[in-house]
């Protein structure tokens, strides 16, 4: 996008440009090549590295804990830790500077009481500009890592609009919308009335001699297909088709 | 409806028991529970006690979690009160019940006064907005106490009302004590959560319950044991195992859960795999999809374990063979992701016992090989008829016999015959077996004097059933084909050890094509895979099968199959039946039963499947009536499952009440329980003394305010907030579901919702246009109270060929946050830590303005009422059908009335609103006929 775009020329320069050395001493060196997650020194020894293995990555002087891409960086944050040092994560978000468009604080949920932590953090999130992501376990760190770096060029296409799948996929999902309908029970529907419009047309007595249709299902199949979209008086229906 | 008139009284009651009578009494003295058995008549106690304040007017009466049944059950019985009583101020009942009632309708009604019968959900938002004034009501009447709990709904509301009004009566009722035994001292927690003191509970063994019903006139009850056919045995047995090992498997893979309860045993009842899904509920979302898969197999079998005693045998073999079909794997998936129980030997009896219920038969594969038509008798029809139907119709000529004895009826009973079963579907099927049961097939009629059941058999029905099934199947066969052919392929062009793995259990129909001619037919052999394969399935042999059941002349006179029974001209040939010659078949339906049973008076009633709470109806109605005789035939297979079922939900009925007897003898006895209610005390007590004399005080200053979308009123944070000392402005809202303060805005995603809308792409365009709208967008994800706070698990991204494939949550959340680097998360543990965090983020900001945050995101002109209010369940269906995207979507809605008109329109009108390309993507979808191919 192109607020990204610009955001990359102030902060992290020449990332985006590999194979071209540059000399000139900088706060984000540019050697590191683009397909890599840098990580601080800070981290070294941190369990999470462990279990980032389908991307490379290496140290570098950086004020973040970890560069997931041009303009997207994390922190680390363990719950534990914040617990004993709780002004540790302020002074780190300061040092950001304000750079970076995305700023991650991968949390470590390792302690019970959470509820206290996570609370201070969701307000800081709001105040600092930080985006909160918990994990688990240090496998779910590290897939963390790894999935921002994979997806930094990535298009959202996968999460805008409906993955599409086989007919047969599509109707057992269209017929199992309505509660408590399973998918035998959409077979049974359509294997009974060919299709999903003579299905949709049937009456309720007719739907409910198909096997393993009870009265509930049938009843809620029925209203689900016969129901309007909006609600609201016919008065006004009228008036909008009009238009 | 007849009844003993308490003449005492100044209203006209018809409640002629003892204890009916009193409850009343106890009910109108004080505010209290009642926890009364099934089949007493609750709705009945409800209806009088409505009506006694009917009756003396100038009131405004809510009662809350009536469902559409009991509305208008109520409403019928308060006007015939009204009636009979003759009470002028009267008004019956009033139903604010959906959307449709425009604001301005509902305020003028709530100050017209009167009894209402209101959703819960319309109700809190009305008492929110202060459209009805809490102090203005003067009691409320909570139905189905069970399902409050304390973040429901209706506690909500009583909470509401109890803060502002501390006079008006509150009264709870319900008639299903089961649900309240969970946990520590359900009793009292059920009653904090009502704002109740005092608990009345009425079991069936109550000393005055017994005294009434249990006097001179008692009805004559017959107990009939119908054996199951051997059969119909080896399924139940059969099921039963698979219920076992699937137990067993379940119990293995969750090995840190309290497991004491899984037991075969408890796996009869109807709520076991609701036990299961609450047990494992709080790992829901992180249980293997084996476990999960178990879990839905758990249903499956005990839907076909009660299949297997409803059903006759044709259509449950019919419903068998969808079962199989479903449960056939999706393209490429090994063994592990098929359904455990498939694999076992069980399951191959429970396929092959069910087909020898309809035919049997020997073949040998080389006769199909040659194509060779001169197979005549290979398949023959057995037709295995259900052993109750002998038995009613058996039950049908004794009542005959006798009525034709005795015809001169001595009391107020009619002569009808009630015939109560489970559901409709039993209905019709024994409806047509009473009409061709005396009918033969004619080459049958000649050669088989000699049989024992002389005068009945369902012959015709099931030769019927059988052609309608085989014809079926035929198009079945089509189905699956055409469903799954991708399956197919994908499966057959493996070559490596997988493919072999899945040839055995390709879907049901598709066998026949696998296998090859190579396999022996009728030899239950099964293959290396493990899936069931059972003989019959070739279509010559079907063709065969087909013809040798050509209609007889005999059978081709009958009326056609009854099935759906449109009373389309219904008008046309409208007559008064004789009372006494007539036969009712009806299905159990609650507390509805007793109307039948006030209006047809039968003296003879034939209970197909037992049910505990009709008996109970039955002597509530004759000990009502001093001159009705009845008699009760009551059957149940013996040994079955149905027996086992009924005897255990009496025991368990029992156990319930007995747990609150105990709990209400040692309950403490809270003194005040209005104390915690006053808002402005429990505020002052917790003012924060930090803030000391420099901030605000905020005890001055106006409470915080959250403007909230009406449609978040389903989850039970709003009440949440309004406990926090929250200000909740219940709004329609087009962006967002919360707003906070004027920049931030809040869209709150459970962990099924927010999978769900990263499945079909609804959450990228909240995100969208909540960003357009806000300078703080934030994305709520809130888990569970009791539920694990953790994601589901991820898949490994480090295994082989790193493709992009986005399927887990994890990946989903990255993607979401890399294209909006704006929107902030909010991960709570809770509903309860939500409100903490909204009260968080809400201080020292400034108060959000509702009406601007309704106006947000609308389009010049269009009012708030018109856009938003969508029924959720259409809507969803819409969403899922190919080439819809929000953005057509919010077009056709606006457009087009329901998915059925949708599904009826012509292609080119379709194109007209959304395009061409979609709209026969659209009808392609709907009209797609699956027997074509």
């Amino acid at each position: 996008s192109a607020s990204t775009k610009q955001q990359t020329s102030t902060s992290v320069p020449a990332a985006t440009t590999p194979g071209v050395q540059q000399p000139k001493p900088q706060a984000l060196p540019s050697r590191f090549s683009a397909s890599s997650i840098i990580v601080s020194p800070r981290q070294k020894g941190n369990p999470i590295l462990n279990n980032v293995k389908s991307v490379a990555w290496e140290y570098g002087d950086i004020p973040a804990d970890y560069v997931l891409g041009a303009t997207t960086c994390a922190l680390f944050l363990s719950l534990k830790y914040h617990r004993l040092h709780p002004s540790y994560i302020y002074s780190r978000i300061r040092d950001l500077q304000g750079k970076y468009d995305l700023r991650i604080i991968l949390t470590m949920v390792d302690i019970d009481n959470h509820e206290e932590s996570i609370k201070e953090l969701s307000k800081t999130s709001l105040v600092n500009n930080v985006t909160i992501i918990l994990c688990w376990s240090s496998q779910e760190a590290g897939r963390y890592l790894e999935l921002f770096k994979t997806y930094e060029h990535a298009s959202p296409s996968s999460i805008r609009a409906h993955q599409s799948t086989s007919y047969a996929d599509k109707m057992v999902e269209f017929i199992t919308v309505p509660r408590s309908i399973n998918k035998t029970d959409a077979l049974g529907l359509v294997s009974n009335f060919g299709s999903i419009r003579t299905a949709i047309n049937a009456r309720p007595e007719e739907v409910a001699l198909v096997a393993g249709w009870g009265e509930k299902k049938v009843h809620r199949w029925c209203n689900s297909v016969r129901e309007p979209f909006r609600v609201k008086k016919t008065a006004k229906r009228g008036v909008l088709t009009r238009e | 409806m007849p009844a003993d008139k308490n003449d005492g009284a100044p209203v006209k009651l018809s409640l002629p028991l003892e204890f009916q009578q009193e409850i009343f009494h106890e009910l109108r003295d004080q505010d209290e529970l009642l926890i009364i058995a099934r089949g007493l008549g609750l709705l009945r106690l409800v209806t009088n006690l409505l009506h006694s304040y009917d009756a003396a007017g100038n009131n405004l009466i809510l009662l809350i979690g009536a469902d559409d049944r009991e509305n208008g059950w109520i409403g019928e019985a308060l006007a015939e009160h009204a009636a009979i009583s003759m009470a002028p101020k009267c008004r019956g009942l009033s139903l604010v019940n959906t959307d449709l009632m425009s604001v301005g309708t509902r305020e003028k009604m709530y100050s017209q006064g009167g009894i209402f019968s209101i959703t819960s959900r319309i109700l809190i938002v009305d008492l929110l907005s202060g459209l009805l004034d809490p102090a203005s009501i003067t009691g409320i009447v909570v139905l189905h106490a069970e399902n409050v709990v304390a973040t429901s709904l209706e506690a909500f509301i009583v909470r509401i009302y109890r803060q502002k009004n501390k006079v008006g009566f509150l009264k709870a009722l319900s008639d299903r004590p089961e649900p309240f035994t969970r946990g520590f001292s359900p009793l009292t927690t059920m009653m904090r959560n009502l704002f109740l003191q005092t608990p009345s509970l009425y079991p069936r063994f109550h000393v005055n319950v017994a005294k009434s019903l249990e006097g001179k006139k008692k009805a004559e009850v017959i107990e009939l044991e119908v054996p199951m056919t051997d059969g119909m045995r080896a399924i139940q047995n059969a099921v039963l195992e698979c219920v076992e090992v699937s137990i067993g498997e379940l119990k293995k893979a969750n090995s840190g859960l309290e497991m004491d309860d899984w037991t075969l045993d408890s796996a009869l009842h109807k709520s076991f795999d609701q036990i299961v899904r609450r047990q494992l509920d709080p790992v829901w979302h992180r249980t293997s999809f084996r476990t999960k898969q178990i879990v839905r197999d758990l249903t499956l079998l005990r839907t076909i374990l009660h299949a297997l005693l409803t059903y006759d045998a044709v259509s449950f073999n019919r419903y068998l063979d969808t079962v199989l079909a479903a449960s056939a794997p999706p393209p490429g998936s090994t063994r592990s992701s098929q359904s455990p129980w498939l694999f076992l030997d069980a399951a191959h009896v429970i396929f092959d016992t069910a087909k020898r219920r309809v035919y049997t038969g020997k073949f040998k594969d080389s006769e199909i090989g040659t194509g060779s038509k001169t197979v005549p008798d290979s398949l023959h029809p057995v037709l295995e008829e259900l052993p109750k139907w002998a038995l009613l119709a058996e039950i049908l000529e004794e009542i005959e016999r006798e009525v034709y004895f005795n015809p001169i009826p001595n009391d107020d009973s009619n002569g009808t015959i009630l015939i109560m079963c489970g559901d409709q579907g039993t209905c019709s099927q024994l409806r047509e077996y009473l009409q061709l049961m005396h009918i033969r097939p004619e080459e049958k009629a000649k050669n088989e004097d000699d049989e024992d059941n002389e005068g009945y058999s369902a012959d015709v029905l099931m030769r019927r059933r059988l052609r309608n099934y085989l014809n079926w199947k035929r198009d079945f066969a089509k189905v699956s084909a055409s469903l799954f052919t991708e399956n197919q392929k994908s499966i057959n062009g493996q070559t490596n050890p997988k493919a072999a793995q899945n040839r055995g259990k390709a879907p049901a129909n598709k066998r026949r094509r696998v296998r090859g001619g190579g396999a022996a037919g009728s030899v239950t052999t099964r293959p290396a895979g493990g899936s069931v394969v059972v003989a019959g399935d070739r279509e010559t042999h079907i063709a065969n099968l087909l013809a040798e059941l050509e209609p007889t002349e005999v059978e081709n006179m009958q009326k056609g199959e009854i099935g759906a029974d449109p009373l389309d001209d219904m008008d046309s040939y409208y007559e008064l039946y004789d009372m006494n010659s007539l036969l009712i078949i009806h299905p159990y339906d609650g507390d509805m039963d007793e109307h039948i049973l006030e209006e047809v008076k039968p003296r003879y009633v034939i209970m197909y499947e037992p049910d505990a709470a009709f008996i109970r109806r039955i002597e509530v109605y004759r000990s009502s009536h001093n001159d009705r005789n009845i008699r009760v035939y009551f059957m149940y297979y013996g040994g079955s499952i149905e027996e086992q079922r009924y005897l255990s939900a009496v025991r368990r009925e029992k156990d319930a009440f007995t747990k609150f007897i105990r709990e209400r003898g040692s309950m403490a006895l809270t003194i005040d329980s209005t104390a915690n209610l006053d808002p402005q005390e429990h505020f002052l007590r917790t003012i924060n003394t930090r803030i000391a004399g420099g901030g605000r005080l905020a005890a001055t200053a106006a409470p915080p305010r959250v403007v909230v979308d009406v449609r978040e009123f389903r989850s039970s944070l709003p009440s949440l907030l309004h406990g926090r000392n929250m200000v909740v402005v219940p709004c329609m809202l087009t962006v967002g579901d919360y707003v906070l303060t004027p920049t931030i805005c809040i869209e709150r995603k459970s962990i099924k919702d927010l999978i769900g809308s990263f499945a079909n792409g609804r959450l990228y365009n909240q995100a969208e246009t909540m960003l357009q709208h806000y300078k703080n967008p934030m994305l709520l994800i809130e888990f569970e109270q009791n539920k694990s706070f953790t994601l589901e698990p991820f898949a490994d991204l480090s295994a082989p060929s790193s493709n992009v494939h986005a399927s887990d949550v994890q990946s989903k959340l990255v993607l979401l946050t890399l294209a909006f680097p704006r929107l902030r998360i909010i991960w709570s543990s809770s509903p309860y830590q939500t409100a903490e965090i909204f009260e968080a983020l809400k201080a020292n900001q400034e108060e959000p303005d509702p009406l601007r945050a309704v106006q947000i995101g609308l389009q010049a002109g269009e009012s708030p009422e018109q856009t938003r209010t969508f029924n959720q369940t259409a809507c969803d269906m819409l969403r899922t059908v190919p080439g819809i995207t929000d953005k057509n979507m919010s077009r056709l809605t606006l457009e087009v009335e329901s998915v059925q008109a949708l599904a009826n329109m012509e292609e080119e009108s379709i194109a007209e609103l959304v395009g061409k390309e979609v709209a026969r993507r659209v009808t392609r979808f709907f009209e797609k006929n699956v027997y074509d191919e």
